[in-house]
Parts: structure tokens; sequence; C-alpha cells
């Protein structure tokens, strides 16, 4: 095992090299000029134009450029973010806490409920409780995450007041922001409880209620119908025949049995829409005003923020890489076959 | 079975959108009384007064410092003493009589946030710092051209062409005075020191690792990166409010009162400008009183209107030009917008522009009100030359252009020496991707022109905004469109960057006239408002019968407040919100 976990932890290197170098050599597409828009906004600054390429050296060439970032890479210095306004390590370390929070407190009814109702929908087939299940499924992830986020928003902020937009209330952010918060995770909610500040803890599962909702509705849908196709498949094997025939009690034949086998998929899907989450979920994080990763990564490609893409990019695969390391063990955990090869 | 689901999930959804936005916002208390929140889009690029150049930034800067002389109110033609404690005039001797030297007279007992005194050396300091920053596209170029004549600290190549004895023996302190020299007499000087004056702190610039003011350490601060000034996210100002974080992961900037301030001090305790990029998360903000201002665009202004406790200030004028409609005297021959590249009807020769003739047909082929109407919704002028109305030099009786299919026919058919018309064209035009009153009027002209002759054949193309610039830059953009808001509110502004040859726009369009050249030299230079009036009147005129550009619109703005706040004022050259008269309640 441990073999198999550094085989793949050798690959790290190989995929943020890989990664990196095509977002350089895609950048090389766009002309001098074109990548200098990130700085020129303004028509005011038109005749500045030749002087704003030479003063960030926009127009040489890719691998110097490249080698040249590289280089402070390996130094620590990941670049400048010009959409965040801030050095990408800390936009990194300011952005991604947030996110993580907002995903870890999405993932874990996600994962509750979609297994719940997948398997339940698959024990139950064709009866009411599979078509609910069904009708869920397909509305919950068809219905665009904007439109489902803003009437969440529109119902519980703008008519009954009770969830905010936003990460924290006035007077919340300006506590947590003064000297006598003290940060130990970055996680508001954890910070607050070790702070013994109960009312922070609360005012923020405030502001992360609409947000989480909206990313539980979409993603436990796609859950749902995942694990339930994987049960009905499993349940038609013999060996839960078998089972079923020597006489086992039924919950037993389904959750012992049936569900175990029928995790394969679930975990790929679930360790993928882990690092989709984490990865910054761009729709919900706008709509909610949520200071999340996602915004910040989408707005730097927009605006060609190139130490901002490759930064993001770097770090989202590692990212990815390790989210399928946990997969690939939890498989091995769920499927002996695997753990013996 | 997918489709009556997905038919009830949007009935579902309509019904309870319907249900909600029936539903009135009950009348509240007053949220948060003594704090000011407002939610904006966009957020500041810098906090250095002398790199920033975007109006985000300015609105924070403009509220945490102060300038020498300030706008009277919402007048741009009137100033009232700032850090200066007169308003220099020839009259009370504070301008020499040749117009080149200005005398400031510095206020005593005024304080930094930090506590310690402002001084006139401070002042001279950071006059000769915003002169010496000078980044690329910054706004150095402002002072620059005023005190020294040039528009850049550096030349061509990029080598240092200011000396330290440049900045000392134009920015010098008297006594308790700062004196000003200017190259020559230049008269929208002080219109300029009222928006860029800003003072700060030489011990806490020095201290904050930035410039210390001597002529050793200069050199590495010409052209800075924005992330290696010292006011970068930190400030020291003297203003209203001092600086309490920029909270740049949140997207906040957060202002307390100065309780030192040298007039009274501002009423609201805490500001807080917030960056909000979905305008429907914005209105539900104002509607739950969580937000005291918002921005909006137009579009979206319905929602807002009628709602209890909302109140919409509409008609604001603004010294903004735009979209004005550009055309190219010297089109790249390799851009892919001219066809054939040559006048046999599939395409323009790369000069086409410059016959009068086709752009005065282009000019009269434009419908100017039904595109005010349509894009604009009515809202805003015509405004008759690169000269915005109310601002001097705006003159309400030149003639215009208006549509007339005659007229354009008549022009058409006499440019080229009658080939345009006999053989046809094609070109494309082209605006800015997202900008909907740009695409409105393209295609007003494109519908326009083609109703002309059948031969005429125009496309219309978005670029997205790095292609644009490029294409721009590269001279390849037979037809576009883009605007110029002011940086201070003087003629000067519009009719340099419009008008002379090294100009913005006549740069971009490969446009030169010797004439209009000397006109706009001569009115900057002008003290007797009464005769520069006069140059501008002529130089609008030339404008008229040369037409390098339309100008379409002078739209007016609007904003949106809580009912509860007040001595909210406006002023179109300011940046955003002045906070300090504002109260709540």
């Amino acid at each position: 095992m441990t073999a198999y976990i550094a085989r793949r932890l050798v690959l790290l290197p190989i995929v943020a090299f890989g990664v990196t170098l095509l977002i350089f050599i895609l950048l090389q597409l766009l002309s001098p000029t074109m990548r200098a828009a990130l700085f020129v906004t303004d028509p005011r600054q038109l005749q500045a134009l030749h002087e704003i390429i030479k003063t960030y050296q926009l127009d040489a060439p890719f691998y110097i450029q490249y080698w040249n970032w590289m280089k402070a890479v390996f130094t620590g210095n990941w670049g400048w973010s010009e959409t965040a306004r801030m050095p990408v390590l800390q936009a990194i370390k300011s952005f991604f806490p947030n996110t993580f929070e907002l995903a870890l407190l999405s993932f874990i009814p996600i994962l509750l409920v979609g297994i719940w109702l997948g398997t339940l929908s698959a024990v139950h087939r064709d009866r009411i409780i599979d078509h609910l299940s069904r009708f869920f499924g397909i509305s919950g992830y068809s219905l665009p995450t904007f439109i489902w986020g803003l009437f969440l928003l529109m119902l519980f902020y703008g008519h009954f007041r009770w969830f905010p937009p936003g990460r924290l209330s006035l007077e919340a952010s300006l506590y947590v922001n003064s000297p006598e918060f003290r940060r130990f995770t970055g996680l508001l909610t954890v910070d607050a409880l070790l702070n013994g500040e109960f009312w922070i803890f609360v005012d923020a599962l405030r502001h992360l209620a609409l947000p989480v909702l909206t990313l539980t509705v979409h993603d436990t849908a796609l859950l749902v119908r995942i694990t339930r196709s994987s049960m009905l498949e499993v349940l038609r094997q013999d060996y839960v025949r078998t089972a079923r025939s020597k006489g086992l009690a039924e919950p037993v034949v389904i959750n012992k049995h049936a569900r175990k086998n029928a995790l394969i998929p679930v975990i790929t899907l679930s360790s993928l829409l882990f690092v989709g989450l984490l990865g910054g979920v761009v729709i919900t994080e706008t709509v909610f005003e949520y200071p999340g990763i996602g915004r910040w990564g989408a707005a730097a490609a927009l605006h060609l923020d190139i130490p901002a893409v490759a930064g993001f990019a770097l770090f989202f695969a590692t990212l990815t890489v390790f989210g399928n390391l946990v997969a690939d063990i939890l498989y091995a955990y769920v499927d002996p076959r695997i753990r013996l090869r | 079975m997918r489709r009556t689901i997905g038919g009830m999930v949007t009935l579902v959804l309509v019904l309870s959108l319907v249900f909600l936005t029936g539903v009135p916002s009950s009348a509240q208390a007053v949220k948060n009384p003594d704090t000011f929140i407002l939610a904006t889009i966009g957020d500041p690029e810098t906090l250095d007064y002398a790199w920033a150049y975007d109006t985000a930034s300015f609105e924070v800067i403009f509220n945490v410092y102060d300038t020498l002389i300030f706008y009277d109110g919402s007048r741009t033609d009137r100033f009232v003493p700032g850090i200066a404690t007169q308003v220099p005039s020839v009259a009370n001797g504070l301008i020499s009589k040749d117009g080149r030297t200005y005398t400031f007279p510095i206020r005593q007992g005024v304080k930094f946030h930090d506590g310690t005194p402002l001084t006139p050396e401070d002042v001279a300091y950071s006059i000769r710092r915003f002169l010496w920053i000078d980044r690329a596209g910054g706004p150095s170029s402002l002072l620059l051209e005023p005190i020294l004549g040039v528009a850049s600290t550096r030349d061509e190549k990029g080598n240092i062409k200011v000396t330290y004895s440049d900045l000392t023996r134009a920015v010098r302190v008297q006594g308790n005075n700062v004196v000003i020299t200017l190259k020559e007499p230049f008269g929208p000087f002080l219109s300029i020191m009222a928006q860029w004056s800003y003072v700060v702190s030489r011990k806490w610039a020095a201290a904050n690792g930035d410039w210390d003011g001597t002529r050793e350490t200069m050199r590495k601060f010409n052209n800075p990166k924005k992330e290696d000034t010292a006011f970068f996210a930190k400030a020291n100002g003297t203003g209203p409010f001092r600086l309490v974080r920029w909270d740049r992961a949140a997207r906040e900037v957060i202002l307390e009162r100065n309780d030192n301030y040298w007039r009274t001090p501002p009423k609201l305790k805490r500001v807080i400008i917030k960056t909000v990029e979905e305008a429907a998360t914005r209105i539900l903000m104002i509607k739950a009183g969580d937000a005291d201002q918002i921005a909006l665009s137009r579009r979206e202004l319905p929602q807002v209107q009628g709602v209890e406790g909302v109140r919409i200030i509409d008609d604001l004028p603004q010294y903004l030009i735009s979209p004005a409609v550009f055309f190219t005297f010297e089109i790249d021959p390799t851009s892919p917008h001219i066809g054939s590249g040559k006048l046999d009807g599939n395409g323009i020769p790369p000069d086409f522009f410059k016959d009068v003739h086709v752009r005065r047909a282009f000019a009269y082929s434009f419908d100017y009100g039904a595109f005010l109407r349509d894009a604009y919704r009515g809202k805003g002028v015509v405004p008759k030359g690169p000269i915005p109305p109310g601002m001097l030099g705006y003159n309400p009786r030149q003639e215009y252009y208006t549509y007339s299919k005659e007229k354009a026919i008549a022009e058409f058919r006499e440019a080229w020496g009658g080939r345009v018309w006999a053989n046809g064209f094609k070109l494309t035009i082209l605006y800015n991707a997202g900008n909907v009153p740009r695409e409105i009027g393209a295609r007003m002209l494109k519908e326009n022109i083609e109703a002309l002759n059948p031969k005429f054949k125009v496309d219309i193309r978005a670029l997205p905004w790095p292609t644009y610039l490029a294409e721009m830059d590269a001279h390849k953009l037979p037809v576009f469109f883009i605007g110029w808001l002011a940086d201070y509110p003087d003629p000067h502004n519009f009719a340099f960057h419009f008008l002379h040859s090294k100009g913005t726009f006549p740069f971009v369009q490969k446009y030169a006239n010797p004439e209009m050249d000397k006109l706009i030299e001569q009115a900057k230079s002008e003290p007797d408002p009464k005769k520069r009036e006069a140059l501008y009147f002529k130089l609008v005129d030339m404008a008229y019968k040369e037409v390098p550009q339309l100008y379409l619109v002078s739209p007016v703005v609007f904003t949106v407040l809580r009912s509860w706040v007040r001595g909210y004022y406006y002023n179109p050259i300011h940046p955003g919100t002045y906070f300090y008269p504002i109260s709540k309640g």
C-alpha cells in the first residue's frame, strides 16, 4: 500500500509541470498587446500600451516567462495576482479555507442523503419513494444553480430575512477582524468555537446555509441517481440472491452485501464531486457573495491573469492528485480484491 | 416525462418569484445608524494616489486624503480651500501675472491620521512624488504636462529624462507656502489640482519603505509595480475618514471617522465599501436595508423603482462622451475588417476615411435621437461636439449632425469622385463585446447605411476587450466605438484627447490637423475665460466640418439610496460618493 501511495505521489510533480506548461503555451496564442489588457482597462491608458508591455515583460518568449515563473515558484513566490490584488499564495491562503468550509459542510449532507436516498430508491424500485427520489434526482440536477441559488436568496433573504449573503454580518466581521479573535484553522465555524464565541459560529452558519443548500441539492441529486443504478445492478447479482436464500435479514443483505459492493462508482463520483467543490463553485460563490476560491479563479481566467491562473492550476492539480489518491485508498477499503492486487 | 417535470419546476419557480416580488418590504427603523454601506461593482486597483487611475480607487482615496483645494459642493467651476487656506487667483496675488506661478498657503494645525502634524514639506513631497512615480499608463502626466511640460518622466526608450532638481525647482517650499511654477500658463491647472493634489506624509512614506523624497533614493521609485509602493493597501491621510482595512479577500474597504479632522468631524462613524458582483444580490441588500447605496445599471433600475424606503436620484449629469464613433484614417492594410482593401465593392482602401465626404456621409447616416431613446431610454444628451454639455467651451448653438438619408446619399455620391457610390464598399464596424448600447449603435449604423445603396455592405462585430485593445492599437479597426470620461472638469481634457494629434484618440485614428493642434495649445494657455471659450467654439466648429469622430451621447446617471440617507450630494467630477456630509436617520 505504501509503495502504491508513493507511486501515486511521484505523479504529482509531473502533472503539475504538464498543466502549468500547457497554460503558459496556451497563453502564447494571445499577442502581448492582448495580454496587456489585464493592465489596460481604460482608453486613457491606450498610449501607454507598449510601455506597459515592456514593464511587465509581456513580450518575452514563453519559455523565458515560464522559466522565470518556475524559478520563483521554487523560492516560494508564486507571483502577483492582479485580479485578487494580492500575491497568488496569499490569495489561495485567504480564499481556500472559505471554500473548504463550504465544501465540507455541503459534502456531508450530499454523501449521507445521496447514498441513503439512492439505496432506498433502488430497494423500493417503482414504488412511490422511488418515483419521488427520481423526480428529485432529475429536477435537482437539471435546475441551473444560478436560478436555484437566486430563488433561495429571494425567499430566505429577500422575503424572510433569515439567511443573508456574504461571509459574516457587519458586527461579526468587525469582531473577527479585531485582535481579540484568534485564527487557528481559517475555518470560521471552527475558529469561532475554539474562541468560545458561539454567536460568531451561528453567524457564520447563517451565512453558509444558503450556499450549502444550493450545492447540496445539486450534487445530492447526482449521487442519488448513481447510487440507485449501481444498487440495482448489484441487487441483480447472484450473491445477493444467495444471501437472501440463506435466510439473512433484509437489512443485512442490503447494507452489508449489496451496498458495500455498490459503492465503488459512488466513491469515484464522490471524490470527483468533492474536488469539484474544493475547486470552487463559481456561480454559487458569486450569487451569495461568498469569498471563495472559485470566484477568484474564474475572474483570473477571464482577465488573463497569468500568475493567478498558473498558481490556481498548480494548486488544483495537487488537490486532484490527492483527491484521486484518497479515492483509491477507499476503493481498497471497500473492495479487498483491489487491496490484494 | 422529463418535459413535464421541467415544466412543473418552472411553473413553481415563476409563481414563487411573482409572489415574492409582490411582497412590499415593510417600513423599517434605520439599520446600522452610524455606518454607511455602499454595495458597488469593481475593486480598487490600489490606494496609492499616484498610481491609481480608476474611479473605484479614488472613491476610497478622496475620502481618506485631502487635496489642496476642493470643488465647491456640486460645482465644478468653483473651488474652496482644502489643505491650502486660500484658492489662488490673480486677484489675491497667489497666481503671478504671467500665469505661471501658483502659491498655496498651507493650513496649520492639520494632523495626519497617525497624529503627526502636516507640514508644507509634506505637501511639496506629495506633489513631487505624484510627478515622479509616473507608472506606465498612470495619471502622473496630468501634472507633468502643466508643471514640467512633458508627458512622461521617461523618453521613448525608457530612459529617465526628468531630474531631481526639475522637481524641486518646480515645486518649492517657501516659508509656510508651497509654490508651483508651471512650464507655461495652463488654464485648467486649478481644476486639475482640485482633483489630483492629494497630500500624504513624507515621514510615514519613508518609514514604510517608500520614497523618502531625496535625490539619492529616487531612482527605484519611478514606474513601480503597484504592489511595490507603500501606499498600495495602507493609508495615512488627513481626510475625513481613516482607512481601517482594505480586505481584498472579502472585497471590502472599511473606513472610520477621523475624530481629529481639521473641519468638523463627519457624522458617520464608519463607512464600508463592498464589492458585490451580482446585481440581484445588491438589489436584495438595499431592499433589506443592508446597503445604504448600491450601484446599478439602467437595465436593472425598474427593480428598485417604487420600493418603499428606497430613493432614486436620476438625471445626474456626467462629463462623459460615450460612446463616440471613431474612423481610422490610415487603416493597417493587413486588417481583416476592410475586405479586399480596395474600392471594388468588396472592401475599402486603407485611407477610405481620409475623404471628408465619407465621414460626413456616416455622420448623416446615424439616427442620434433613436439611439438615445433605444440604448439609453432617453437618459442623456446628444452632445454638439467633443466637449460635454455643462463645461466651458460647450456651445449650445453649435451646428451638429442629424439623421438625414438625403444628405447621406449626397455625401456618398461625392465621396472618392463618385466611386464609392458607383462601386459600393464593404467594411466592418466594431465594438467591445458585452457593451449593449454600442451594439445597438453599431446595428443602427449598419442598417441605415445599407439602406442607402444595395452595394453598401456593413458587417458588425463584437470583439472581447483584449482583442479590441490590440486591434485598436494596431490601427486595424476601420470604424469603432469607445468613450472618454473626464480626468478633470476642463475642456482641455476633451479637446486634447479627441482632437490634438498627440491626444489618445487621434493617435489611434492616425489623425492630425496642425490647425487644431495650434488652437488647442492656444486655448490651454489663455487666461481669459471669455477668450478661451471663443477658441473652443472655433475648435468644435472645425471638428464639425472635419468630422474625425461622431459624438453620440453624453449619458446622465442615477444613484440608488435608502431614503434614510441624509446630506448626500453629487458632483459630476467626483470619483464616487463623498461620505463627509452624509448622515442616516
